[in-house]
């Protein structure tokens, strides 16, 4: 489902030249519950950005879903993130201005689904992330955990192919770090979702089905537990 | 929903948002208070010089503009006075007859132009009658026949109500002529400079002083002044040997100032709205770049570029919106009082009479330049937050996620 081919990626800011990738090949399947995980610098972010359309390689290619994400446009791009890829982000990003319920709903807005629709998975999402007695709250007025849980619902309201995750519980206590993981895991089990994670979480690590270690742009490791 | 965010985006810094709409509001009211005092300044100036000297229509002989020879009396004065009383559209019509005099008391002397008058018919035309200290339009006289004299022309010549002053001038043949006159009253209109040249006798006795029996001026006011140009072409029709014009023609400066008048307001329009955009770009700039994460987010989820810039121009057009009519509602309450009740400017009272202007000024405004203002006022909303939209345009979604 993702197939991701000897990726090179290369930041040079005029000055200096930083190698963030370097050849990765990694491919990852239907249904998958996975970490990518590495200290600090080691190119994790990168390859998830990658992967996610949101940064383009300097070399090698990105297959999604069939599609080489390397060769659409700009608008081509976010339209494919819109309906194909769900983001968690590490300080959540909700709309600070909606609801819950409308944060959630967002993304269905902008693939102009119908109302009913709209109203029936929103509540079915918040109900699945344990929030259907917080829809009204706007972000300000729930938890980081409750926040975390709002952006995992917002990410599967798109009916995405994965969930792509970066560091979802780096900014969450233990308790809420496991919430959500079992929140995920449910997720992933019930309705088999794709889920990628970059980690340095210990805590996400022993719970994910598969590690891929990252280390100077290069995989280290790759473990199917 | 793009409304909807756009919208609430604007609340987010309270205190930012209606520092911004006041200061919108404050440059719609400024412009628009700008405006209607300078245009009822206009208007008042204009509406003096009518009633005072001007009038609406004036008619001479053709030679008289360029003369001012005291043997060039209007021709035909009965046919043309006849003519013109018996028309519905005139309110009144004065002949005069015009002298330039030296005139001279015991307390000093000046140049001044003697207006031969009958009283009642210049009444319906000037306010000079309104303007008098006694109210003795000189009726009440004993042997030596009445002038009015201004108050500005009474402390040149250092008289008063009873003095003697004496008239000289040189009559139709090159002599010399004389007149004696006893101040009866003095007035005072709201243009100084034509109190000190103007003085006003009965007609029947400068005829007699200068035996020049007739007219060089009449002047007429007609009941609706937008038909001004149309009833001086038909008296010109009527009247081709004389000179005809109206107020516009007489005093083309009072047009002029109409038209300078234009000119001022649309520098301010300008002025305004220049304002208005470095608000607005300054704002939106900022609101841009302190959302920089939160849009880099909505790039990076789907939401497309196309819908990220016109979230940012609603929220300018927003704050606009609520700008617009609040500065538009004060205006006009404000414009609505001040018509009624007048902004007092006594203090500058000796400066504005100088040119013509009375010291309560009653501030008036055509309403369409509501609708331009507030027109105005949406499209510089949008052109101004364009730059701020298309540098949100330009985030780069993953940089701003891990750099903002």
């Amino acid at each position: 489902m993702i197939k991701v081919t000897d990726i090179h990626k290369t930041y040079d800011d005029g000055k200096v030249q930083v190698h963030a990738l370097r050849g990765v090949d990694v491919e990852i399947k239907e249904g998958e519950f996975t970490a990518i995980v590495g200290p600090s610098g080691s190119g994790k972010t990168t390859l998830l950005n990658v992967i996610g359309g949101l940064d383009t390689p300097t070399q090698g290619s990105v297959s999604v879903s069939g599609i080489d994400i390397a060769k659409l446009s700009e608008n081509e791009l976010i339209d494919f993130r819109l309906n194909h890829i769900g983001f968690v982000f590490q300080s959540y990003n909700l709309i600070p201005v909606l609801t819950a319920k409308e944060n959630v709903e967002f993304l269905m807005l902008l693939q102009k689904r119908d109302e009913a629709e709209r109203n029936e998975r929103t509540t079915k999402l918040l109900k699945a992330v344990g929030l259907e007695d917080q829809i009204n709250k706007k972000p300000n007025e729930m938890s980081g955990g409750q926040q975390q849980r709002v952006a995992v619902a917002r990410a599967l309201a798109s009916k995405p192919d994965f969930v792509l995750a970066d560091e979802p519980t780096a900014n969450l206590d233990s308790k809420s770090t496991a919430n959500l993981l079992d929140i995920m895991l449910k997720l992933n089990e019930e309705e088999n979702i794709t889920f990628v994670f970059s980690t340095h979480d210990q805590r996400v690590i022993d719970r994910a089905k598969r590690v891929i270690t990252v280390e100077d742009g290069k995989i280290l490791s790759d473990v199917t537990k | 929903m793009i409304f909807k965010i756009a919208f609430k985006n604007i609340w987010r810094n309270k205190l930012r948002s209606w520092t911004v709409i006041i200061a919108i509001a404050l440059g719609i009211f400024g412009g628009l208070a700008v405006i209607s005092t300078a245009t009822g300044l206009s208007d008042m100036r204009q509406r003096n010089a009518i009633k005072t000297y001007v009038s609406h229509v004036q008619i001479h002989d053709s030679n008289y503009l360029k003369y001012s020879g005291l043997k060039d009396l209007i021709a035909s004065e009965e046919k043309v006075m006849s003519y013109i009383q018996e028309s519905d559209q005139v309110e009144g019509v004065s002949a005069r007859l015009r002298i330039e005099s030296f005139i001279q008391s015991a307390g000093g002397t000046s140049g001044v132009v003697l207006n031969g008058i009958d009283p009642e018919a210049e009444k319906q035309v000037t306010n000079i009658a309104e303007m008098l200290q006694e109210g003795n339009y000189l009726a009440d006289f004993k042997r030596k026949p009445p002038i009015l004299i201004s108050k500005k022309l009474s402390t040149k010549l250092n008289a008063k109500i009873k003095t003697t002053i004496q008239c000289s001038f040189t009559d139709i043949n090159g002599q010399p002529a004389t007149g004696v006159f006893k101040v009866v009253d003095i007035f005072t209109t709201s243009n100084s400079m034509y109190d000190e040249m103007n003085a006003f006798v009965r007609l029947e006795d400068l005829q007699s002083i200068s035996r020049l029996y007739g007219s060089h001026e009449i002047a007429l006011t007609l009941k609706d002044e937008e038909l001004v140009e149309q009833y001086r072409e038909e008296l010109m029709a009527k009247f081709p040997g004389l000179h005809i014009a109206s107020w516009r023609g007489i005093a083309p400066e009072l047009g002029y100032a109409d038209k300078m008048m234009d000119l001022v307001m649309t520098i301010f329009l300008v002025i305004i709205m220049l304002a208005l955009a470095f608000g607005i770009v300054n704002t939106m700039l900022m609101a841009v770049l302190e959302r920089k994460k939160e849009l880099g987010m909505l790039i990076s989820v789907g939401m497309n570029k196309r819908k990220v810039f016109w979230m940012i121009v609603w929220e300018s057009i927003f704050l606009a919106l609520i700008a617009g009519p609040l500065g538009i509602v004060t205006s006009y309450l404000a414009i609505q009082f001040f018509g009624k009740y007048g902004i007092d400017l006594s203090f500058a009272a000796a400066g504005l009479r100088s040119v013509g202007l009375e010291s309560i000024i009653y501030p008036t405004i055509d309403s369409y330049y509501y609708i331009v203002i507030s027109v105005l006022v949406i499209i510089t909303a949008i052109l101004s937050c364009i730059y701020p939209a298309l540098k949100a345009l330009k985030l780069n979604p993953a940089e701003t996620l891990r750099t903002a």
